[in-house]
């Protein structure tokens, strides 16, 4: 795959990681320019999450080659923080629970330090107390979860849209929405995914990481990528998530 | 005995004057301290908490009238939060303390004061759960009994905050003081007593603590018990209780410094119905040892008896555990529960967990449980993907483990306190709890 390099948000080139001795990414080349939504599709077990994971920092992987730029900067060199204050955001397939630590005052606690970071003003507990309700509403988040603890005992739906929300108040350039959609019921699904459209924008960029084409009714993205045995393997528009849905992923092992 | 056995009884030659029922204390405690000198790691009960630390220091008895600013004080035990009555290496000082907020109902002074005042009270009380054989702590402290705090809960209190500051203060070396605190509830009375123990000066100070407890027939207390003592300090605290028909006790102990701080619980339910909870958190980082030995004793029947203890170690420190529940043949329906986790946050930080049920009877409900973990590293990784810096993010988990434990304080001030304390010794723990 070979694309135009110029103007891209986010540039990867030849990636390579592995687990412990296992090479899971093997050569991965992908390229989002601003304002893009791309899909990564790809069968259980081909590196989706683990590429998911590279990107944002995740120790699990370790990254033997290759390089990934945000911006033109270095962002493997970067500490998870860093990128998220370079403006990178990682939707957790699985968002962890935290009890102890306040739903609210993670998410200001998080967007302080990233503004405090980039040389911004701090917003103090109104006017942030102010945009968490607008940004609440926009993603249909029932105001009572902000006093738990983050993430403790919502359900599958709850997680993802905290996920979503979180995208929404810190508004980062580029988001990698790890299998949103899964574990949510059809109405869930809807929901989160009008919150991820909201946020589209001619500055912002975003690559989802899916298993299904379902996602792609809600949020339908510029280019579609699939994935396998840790390589981009087909790139192409809407009519490559039709076809993988007609004819499932062994089409693509080919 | 050793020279540091010699040294810490040997200040007994200039106790003042006492009646005949506190000079008989003294000589039956000193006499046990003698006997026994101070634990040996052979001792079952002290196998990991050796005390050759102590032999590096000749403690001395610390002037008693030394001079102490209010503002120093707060310094250490924070604002007072209602009646406050302050001791000074052992002794009572009255411009320091404050009886304003005295709940209605309850007597604290100091026991000095109750030993003069209403004689027969004390002696009726006075030692009876703090035996002195084969504890050398309690008979170190009995060696030097005099003064302390007597408080009485009086049957028509309902509630109210009587707080207790210890503060040793040494100015030309090192200091041992041995406060006594005797608390009775009169039945049905109910109160709050939060006992904070800090040190002034930068000498190492030797803190023995011993407080009674004894809860008439549905009697309730609920008892803190703050350790925040400079890091060269040692501190030592048993807390004997003894509870009447349906009484209940809530014990929380907070252990922040010191370089070895031990503290025994010695609980015995002696009436039915009578129910206590013991809480306690304990933090430890640098070469720091903290140790919770507690025994709760179920002597008739219905009684209940919760435990849970959290600790937070770090660096090269050390912490102990060792929660003995024992359920006695007459006491049926028993209900024990005792709980213990600990967060190591370094390599070499070590716990020793001991939960031990001791159970002599079938019609018993009880049950232990307990972990040892590291900081989780998806969560640790979930923080840091939002942009919270590792440091900071490390003291918001290391927080949340420990919060569960200050939102256990039930006295709002107290807990405002704590959690600062808390958050203060963790990285980036200013900025914790400033949007909570």
């Amino acid at each position: 795959m070979s694309q135009p390099s110029n103007g891209a948000l986010l540039e990867v080139r030849d990636l390579r990681a592995r687990i412990d001795a296992k090479e899971i990414l093997k050569g991965l080349d992908l390229v989002v320019k601003p304002g893009e939504v791309h899909a990564i599709m790809g069968p259980n077990g081909s590196g989706k999450s683990t590429f998911a994971g590279v990107l944002a920092g995740r120790d699990r992987a370790e990254v033997t080659g290759g390089s990934a730029t945000l911006d033109g900067k270095d962002l493997l060199a970067m500490s998870p923080e860093t990128r998220a204050v370079a403006g990178l955001f990682l939707g957790f397939q699985y968002p962890v629970e935290i009890p102890g630590v306040g739903n609210l005052y993670f998410l200001r606690t998080a967007l302080n330090a990233q503004r405090k970071a980039r040389g911004e003003e701090e917003l103090d507990a109104v006017d942030f107390l102010g945009l968490a309700r607008e940004k609440m509403k926009l993603v249909e988040m029932d105001p009572a979860f902000m006093n738990r603890g983050v993430n403790e005992g919502f359900s599958g739906g709850e997680k993802k849209r905290n996920e979503v929300l979180q995208m929404a108040v810190l508004e980062p350039r580029l988001s990698i929405l790890d299998e949103i959609d899964s574990g949510l019921d059809i109405d869930a699904l809807r929901q989160v995914a009008r919150g991820v459209e909201a946020l589209r924008s001619p500055e912002r960029s975003i690559l989802l990481v899916t298993h299904y084409q379902r996602l792609l009714e809600y949020i339908v993205p510029d280019q579609i990528h699939v994935m396998a045995a840790g390589r981009i393997v087909r790139t192409g528009g809407r009519e490559l998530a039709l076809e993988l849905e007609k004819k499932g992923y062994a089409w693509v092992d080919s | 005995m050793n020279a540091a056995e010699a040294s810490l009884v040997s200040a007994t030659g200039g106790l003042p004057p006492a009646p005949e029922f506190v000079a008989a204390a003294r000589r039956a405690g000193r006499d046990a301290f003698e006997r026994s000198g101070l634990p040996g790691t052979r001792q079952e009960d002290w196998r990991f908490t050796s005390l050759a630390p102590l032999a590096a220091h000749a403690f001395g008895h610390g002037d008693p009238a030394v001079p102490v600013l209010a503002g120093d004080l707060e310094r250490v035990a924070g604002k007072p939060f209602g009646a406050r009555l302050v001791f000074v290496n052992g002794r009572f000082r009255g411009e320091l303390s404050t009886a304003h907020g005295m709940p209605t109902g309850v007597h604290a002074s100091s026991l000095a004061h109750a030993i003069s005042a209403t004689p027969g009270l004390v002696e009726s009380r006075l030692g009876r759960t703090a035996m002195v054989d084969g504890r050398p702590f309690a008979a170190l402290n009995a060696a030097f009994l005099g003064d302390g705090a007597f408080v009485h809960v009086g049957a028509d209190a309902r509630g109210g905050v009587v707080e207790l500051v210890f503060a040793t203060a040494s100015t030309d070396g090192p200091v041992a003081c041995h406060p006594r605190v005797l608390v009775v509830a009169d039945p049905g009375g109910d109160a709050t007593l939060v006992e904070t123990y800090v040190a002034l000066g930068d000498h190492p100070v030797l803190t023995n603590a011993v407080t009674e407890v004894s809860l008439g027939a549905g009697a309730r207390l609920d008892h803190y018990q703050v350790q925040d003592q400079p890091a060269n300090a040692f501190h030592f605290a048993t807390l004997t209780v003894e509870q009447g028909t349906d009484a209940r006790l809530s014990t929380h102990s907070t252990a922040l410094g010191a370089a070895l701080s031990r503290s025994d619980v010695l609980a015995r339910l002696v009436g039915e119905g009578a129910e206590v909870h013991v809480a306690g958190l304990y933090m430890a980082d640098g070469k720091r040892l903290v140790d919770n030995h507690s025994v709760i004793e179920h002597v008739v029947p219905r009684g209940t008896s919760r435990e849970i203890f959290k600790g937070i170690l770090d660096g090269a420190a050390r912490g102990v555990f060792a929660g003995r529940i024992r359920v006695m043949a007459g006491a049926s329906k028993a209900d024990a529960h005792q709980h213990n986790s600990n967060l190591l946050l370094s390599r070499d930080a070590v716990v020793d967990a001991l939960p031990q049920l001791e159970i002599y009877t079938d019609d018993v409900k009880a049950g232990h449980g307990g972990t040892v973990g590291e900081l989780d590293r998806e969560a640790l990784f979930y923080l840091r993907s939002r942009g919270i810096p590792a440091p900071a993010a490390r003291g918001l988990l290391i927080y949340a483990f420990a919060r569960e434990m200050v939102d256990r304080v039930a006295v709002p001030a107290l807990r405002d306190r704590l959690g600062q304390q808390v958050a203060a010794r963790l990285a980036g723990g200013g900025a914790i709890l400033e949007a909570e």
